[in-house]
């Protein structure tokens, strides 16, 4: 078993979205997750930037994986741009799930010592949960 | 050996998400199946968004059960998270 949790990359337009998430995430699962937050467009404006959403890559990788959750359209096409570049340096799925309720899942899963199978599979099925 | 256990718990107060965050990371460490219930509705314990989603507050009566080789830990496990977490709130 593997002493390492899956590290999470939360790819927002908003810098301040990615960091909130980021900090809800933490905060239920316990502060032992690494989770990097990547939001906004290198200029800090609204979008999303590619060398960011690397650098989160590299940063969240413990050993165990990386699940990156983007928010919105572009995101997505961010972060498989990057992710073309990304092979071999380790496992890396890209989970299609609501960003919070994906963030919260996957980052609570991870915690528990989920590998990146299991993280992504958290994270995709928060889109079946209901809150009402 | 696999066996089936299950335990009753009084909310002190509200399960909120970092109490509920902290009993989805502690079932996730057992191999065995383990739900929890609140009235009629049934959450599966190692997912966070169900158990938030049991809206369950304090007063309320919970029962944590398990079946599997390591039922009987999980729910000693979880019901002190339960008697714990819900105390500080948040």
């Amino acid at each position: 078993m593997s002493t390492s949790t899956v590290g999470i990359v939360l790819v927002s337009h908003s810098a301040e979205l990615a960091a909130g998430a980021a900090y809800l995430a933490a905060q239920v699962s316990g502060g032992t997750v690494t989770i990097i937050a990547a939001g906004g467009t290198d200029e800090g404006d609204l979008g999303t930037s590619a060398a960011k959403v690397a650098d989160g890559l590299l940063r969240a990788d413990q050993g165990a994986g990386v699940v990156v959750l983007p928010d919105l359209g572009s995101a997505v096409l961010t972060v498989k741009a990057v992710l073309e570049d990304h092979i071999g340096k380790g496992t890396v799925l890209l989970a299609d799930a609501p960003f919070v309720e994906g963030a919260v899942a996957a980052t609570v899963t991870a915690a528990a010592g989920g590998d990146v199978k299991a993280v992504a599979a958290a994270a995709e099925e928060a889109r079946h949960v209901r809150k009402l | 050996m696999s066996a089936s256990y299950e335990q009753r718990i009084t909310l002190a107060g509200d399960l909120h998400a970092r109490p509920a965050g902290a009993l989805a990371v502690a079932a996730g460490r057992f191999a065995a199946v383990i739900s929890v219930s609140a009235g009629d509705h049934t959450a599966d314990a190692k997912s966070v968004l169900g158990v938030m989603g049991l809206g369950a507050t304090s007063g309320q009566h919970l029962t944590v059960k398990a079946s599997g080789t390591d039922a009987r830990e999980a729910v000693a496990a979880l019901i002190a998270i339960l008697s714990e977490a819900t105390k500080v709130g948040g």
